[in-house]
């Protein structure tokens, strides 16, 4: 059903999704389909992440858009370039991209290796870098207005135990949205972030056996775990170019509360 | 997924509905499909959104009221119930500046009082209000306030930015409180947003000048809140609360030197 307003309407848009394989990714390109936008989905790794981001395919083709599939390596900058220019090709075009790889560590900092620590800011946080360098590059090339959309976590605001690698990957993306934004808002090209806090998908992310993990999502305001379809909105209102022309460089929470209270 | 943009069947009120920003949030959630009730103290105003509401199709009545007067504000939710049988959401945005140009040191009591009243005081009782009917009806509902890029910097003209300041934490403690009750809490905090079209040339050019001192080279306008002013008000933010949604054209992600310097040192 469409939104009774233009302010959510992406009919005959072009977008991307990088990370279209894991659950926000996936929400997130349902969301701009049903919106009206053809997506192309960057699966991140050539596994079962391509059956993944395949399910959000038949999805997407289901309502009657495009929706090729890509394996982007966002661990290469020149492969996240590449893969970029032959998708505005194949999509005719780019308005919107939505940075959301996810690679979850929690590991006590003495017991973080120099392979893991590289692996997390590689995927969490130069991924961002890669994509949003060569995303400005073809909205650069076509003289058009452009969206990019970084999906975050809240740990890129907050200390938790842990979580040293992973969220201060986060939080070099949240300041990377603030730079961006800067640098490319003259050029019409808002840059955005959506911090995501305990969503349904991220029950791995706790111990089963810890008695913090049911309180820790009791600190959550609304008292419950995000689901998929609760992201998908945002996103499309920030990669609206009517309604996102005087908003960028901000993080905007998606975390039920979380942030806010003591 | 886009039904969740709609406000079919809402009742909202939003408080200084009559003119600027205001005007623009009603307009732009009586298009998404909610009854609106826009209330301040100007009836000519007022009547004019209503009508310009009602004439592209939508639903709006109208009430006037002083919103730092709690009893006139608890009115104003009790009219709200008695025109749409209910209320779901409550834009307390009305405000402005105030107050008077005296020296901090010198700055007199009745001054900040006035200040704090108009933008803080009003947001507490017109919430307030809202949230007890919400309460009452077991429906839970939204609450989005106001509040304004001066409260997140140091500037000269401390009253309204501190009075803003205090609409932030009013937010994200009501967003705490009233969780339990369904009821979610958010705040706009608009940056230099025009309150209405320009006038005549001089004020375009006057505009255009200033704008060039935003990331986004222009000033922003008032219909351009209307959008987000939907998606705190619909299920399209159901999982979010406590937020604080900046929207200034990328001023308060930099500042940290004139929009256009760029260090370099290329190596």
């Amino acid at each position: 059903m469409p939104s009774r307003t233009r302010y959510f309407d992406l009919t005959g848009k072009k977008a991307m999704v990088i990370g279209a394989d894991n659950p926000a990714g996936g929400a997130i390109a349902r969301a701009y389909a049903e919106a009206g936008a053809d997506v192309a989905l960057c699966a991140l790794t050539p596994d079962e992440a391509v059956m993944r981001a395949r399910a959000a395919r038949r999805d997407i083709e289901a309502m009657g858009r495009r929706a090729p599939e890509y394996i982007m390596d966002v661990m290469l900058g020149k492969n996240v370039q590449v893969t970029t220019r032959q998708i505005v090709k194949d999509l005719g075009g780019l308005d919107m991209v939505t940075i959301a790889p996810d690679a979850f560590l929690a590991k006590p900092i003495e017991k973080t290796t120099d392979t893991d620590l590289a692996r997390v800011m590689q995927v969490n946080f130069s991924a961002h870098f890669f994509a949003i360098r060569a995303v400005a590059e073809e909205f650069r090339r076509q003289q058009q207005p452009g969206r990019i959309v970084c999906v975050t976590s809240v740990l890129g605001e907050r200390g938790l135990p842990n979580t040293a690698a992973y969220g201060a990957a986060h939080g070099a993306v949240h300041n990377l949205v603030r730079a961006a934004s800067q640098e490319l808002a003259a050029e019409g090209i808002m840059v955005n972030g959506i911090a995501l806090g305990w969503m349904d998908w991220m029950d791995d992310r706790i111990s089963p056996e810890d008695e913090e993990a049911q309180r820790a999502v009791r600190f959550t305001a609304l008292r419950r775990r995000g689901q998929p379809e609760e992201v998908g909105p945002l996103a499309v209102y920030l990669s609206s170019e009517v309604a996102t022309r005087y908003i960028t460089g901000q993080i905007f929470p998606v975390d039920g509360g979380l942030l806010q209270h003591l | 997924m886009l039904e969740r943009f709609d406000l079919d069947g809402r009742a909202i009120v939003v408080t200084g509905g009559g003119r600027g920003l205001g005007r623009g949030m009603a307009m732009a959630l009586a298009e998404a499909g909610a009854a609106v009730m826009v209330a301040s103290r100007t009836e000519e105003q007022l009547a004019a959104v209503a009508e310009e509401i009602r004439d592209a199709g939508g639903t709006a009545s109208y009430f006037v009221f002083d919103a730092t007067d709690s009893k006139q504000t608890d009115d104003l939710v009790a009219a709200c119930v008695a025109e749409y049988g209910k209320i779901d959401g409550m834009f307390a945005n009305a405000g402005i500046g105030g107050g008077t140009n005296a020296e901090f040191w010198e700055y007199p009591d009745w001054a900040f009082e006035e200040v704090l009243a108009i933008n803080l005081k009003s947001s507490f009782y017109s919430c307030r209000a809202a949230s007890a009917q919400m309460i009452k009806q077991g429906t839970g509902g939204t609450l989005v306030t106001t509040s304004s890029g001066t409260a997140m910097r140091g500037n000269r003209g401390f009253a309204y930015p501190t009075a803003k300041g205090g609409v932030l934490s009013l937010t994200k403690s009501m967003a705490t409180m009233l969780a339990g009750h369904d009821i979610r809490a958010n705040c706009i905090v608009p940056g230099y947003v025009s309150q209405r079209p320009a006038a005549d040339d001089q004020e375009r050019a006057f505009r255009e000048q200033r704008g060039t001192f935003m990331p986004v080279q222009r000033l922003g306008e008032w219909w351009e809140l209307g959008p987000l002013a939907i998606f705190l008000a619909s299920d399209a933010s159901s999982y979010v609360t406590g937020g604080h949604f900046i929207i200034d054209g990328g001023g308060l992600a930099g500042g940290l030197g004139p929009v256009k310097f760029r260090p370099r040192n290329e190596g």
